[in-house]
């Protein structure tokens, strides 16, 4: 479980262009369900994704998670608020899948390539990260674009070689920032089936979004509604 | 060990599918590194094989060379001064030399004529340099015919083409008797151009210089050492003017690379703010951009001082045979023999392959230093 305790997160503190994102957000969030927040642009939905996938501490607050396959702790449960960067990166690389807004996959460089590169750092032997690889690419209808490079794929193929990059660690949370935005509805319906096979798989899925195919989905275990950096509203 | 490898791995095959994709700017760049190193390297390696083959032609050369002075130029000297010398304590042997220089119309150069003592052909026969047989066709059993210094011509059969040993002052030499010699420069019997003086003790060299110059006023003794100093300070004379063009030329590739290796693009500060979104480490960021800087740099420097080493020992040093050699206007055929210095090549390594992968990291640096979360806000 992924717990936050009165999460606060002020941008240019001080400065004239101070900028409250979130205002004290508590929120625990269990794991194997699809939890969707929803709510307008500036909500701080992507603040708070932000701060649950160890890419940027709260300003003052906790955040604590699961410790599950952490080597340097013996305690139940993590408290990631102050953990220095490196800590935060291993944490990020272990736990965590992202699937972002625009896809962001590295162009020039081929689609296997792509999925492979979470686990550059880790230190994985070749032959069977590459194996792996290759595998959810078969998953997902991509073996035959295995070589390819990332800017000759449709809008859906690159969603699906992101989704498969978010699963390269095998994590066990996927975190989706309007990973809907780009695509019809079509693929965006697509996208929440496949959301919902990796819940059926014990993942547990955390997505913004203001896309009603998402949060009206009857997939959505969970929807949590944000406006003005706080929680206004919840339904299971 | 096996992780730590297999990480280095990983990243190394995402740098080069990196590069790869920009490899119209990457290769320019490869290329015009390449160059430089090609030439820095092969003036080092020019001039150091050039010093050694001077050394080597001087090493039999002899300790005391004397010279009569008059009025401050070069005359003809006494024979006889050579047997008072032979007298002189610690002397082996005093003998007169006789050589100099002879203009040739036919080829417009000047050739190095010389008596060795003894010669055992004698007279009517010479050995030539190879620049002369070539530049005149002329072999062994060939008449040769030069002109006196009264008109009239001399005819010497050549018997042999000097081996190029030492083919940078052997290949515009002629070998010949005293007698021929006499002959065509009209040299009176009883003097000549020079004396070489052999020595028991090295250290009683310069005792033995002051004591020619007490007993002949009127001449200079020339001490081996300083003809090997002054061949030195010569070649590096030259060479150091070709490194100093050579050095603004690395300064001016240095900002080059500078330019090209520091200014990031939006698109490589994108792709470093997707790495580390999805979990690589400042550490692996910075370890990418040196294996990109690594990799185009140590490839130029390898290709470079290989193509150096071709260049020199292979092909005669063909680009800078005009510049660094030749005291006549025949070029020999100069192949040195191949060596390396290594403190020069560690040098030209340190002045290339580290500056270029410092200007590569440190604009990474501080874009691999920023908030992953900027990724995520990204449109």
């Amino acid at each position: 479980m992924i717990e936050l305790v009165d999460v606060r997160k002020i941008f240019n503190k001080g400065r004239p262009n101070e900028f409250t994102a979130l205002a004290g957000v508590s929120l625990a969030i269990e794991p194997g369900r699809i939890t969707v927040l929803k709510g307008p642009s500036g909500s701080g939905k992507t603040t708070l994704l932000s701060i649950i996938g160890c890419m940027t501490r709260p300003s003052s607050g906790r955040v604590s998670l699961a410790a599950t396959g952490i080597p340097w702790t013996k305690e139940a449960r993590l408290d990631i608020t102050s953990l220095p960067e490196r800590f935060l990166t291993f944490i990020r690389r272990q736990t965590f899948g992202f699937i972002f807004q625009q896809f962001h996959l590295i162009k020039g460089i081929s689609v296997l390539e792509n999925v492979m590169l979470p686990a550059c750092p880790t230190g994985e032997a070749y032959k069977p990260l590459r194996e792996r690889a290759v595998s959810l690419l078969d998953t997902f209808n991509l073996s035959s674009k295995a070589s390819s490079r990332v800017e000759w794929l449709s809008g859906g193929e690159a969603q699906r070689v992101a989704i498969a990059r978010a699963l390269i660690n095998n994590p066990s949370v996927i975190i989706a920032d309007e990973p809907t935005a780009h695509l019809d509805s079509r693929l965006s319906l697509e996208f929440m089936d496949i959301m919902g096979s990796l819940r059926d798989r014990g993942k547990t899925i955390i997505m913004a979004s203001h896309d009603p195919v998402v949060h009206d989905s009857s997939l959505a275990d969970r929807v949590v509604e944000m406006r003005d950096g706080r929680r206004v509203g919840e339904r299971e | 060990m096996a992780t730590w490898l297999n990480r280095q791995r990983s990243i190394l095959d995402f740098t080069l599918s990196s590069l790869w994709k920009r490899k119209g700017k990457n290769i320019g760049l490869l290329l015009v590194f390449t160059l430089i190193v090609f030439l820095l390297a092969s003036v080092m390696f020019f001039t150091y094989a050039i010093k050694r083959e001077a050394q080597i032609i001087l090493k039999n050369a002899p300790e005391i060379v004397v010279q009569r002075v008059i009025a401050g130029r070069h005359d003809l000297i006494p024979a006889d001064y050579a047997k008072k010398i032979r007298e002189i304590r610690g002397v082996i042997s005093a003998k007169e030399r006789l050589w100099g220089y002879y203009f040739d119309p036919i080829v417009g150069a000047n050739y190095t004529f010389m008596t060795p003592d003894p010669f055992p052909l004698g007279k009517g026969f010479i050995k030539i340099g190879k620049g002369i047989s070539g530049a005149r066709l002329a072999y062994e059993g060939d008449i040769m015919p030069f002109r006196g210094f009264d008109g009239k011509p001399l005819n010497l059969e050549i018997r042999e083409v000097l081996s190029a040993e030492s083919e940078l002052i052997s290949s515009d030499l002629v070998l010949l008797s005293a007698e021929d010699y006499r002959e065509i420069f009209g040299l009176p019997q009883g003097v000549a151009t020079d004396i070489a003086v052999s020595v028991r003790n090295p250290r009683e060299i310069p005792t033995i210089a002051r004591k020619i110059t007490e007993l002949f006023p009127d001449t200079r003794p020339i001490m081996r050492d300083e003809i090997l100093r002054t061949y030195d300070s010569l070649f590096t004379w030259r060479g150091g003017l070709m490194i100093f063009i050579l050095t603004v030329c690395l300064l001016s590739f240095i900002i080059f690379a500078w330019d090209k290796a520091s200014g990031l693009s939006a698109e490589e500060k994108r792709e470093i703010g997707i790495l580390k979104a999805i979990g690589w480490e400042t550490s692996d960021i910075l370890a990418m951009k040196s294996w990109e800087g690594a990799v185009i740099s140590l490839s130029a420097f390898l290709l470079g001082v290989t193509l150096a080493y071709v260049h020199i020992f292979f092909s005669s040093a063909l680009l800078f045979e005009p510049v660094l050699k030749g005291w006549s206007t025949l070029y020999p055929e100069f192949r040195p023999v191949p060596f390396i210095d290594f403190s020069q090549v560690l040098t030209l390594f340190f002045l290339s392959v580290v500056p270029y992968t410092v200007a590569t990291i440190i604009p990474s640096w501080r874009a691999a230093t920023l908030d992953p979360d900027s990724v995520m806000r990204a449109s």
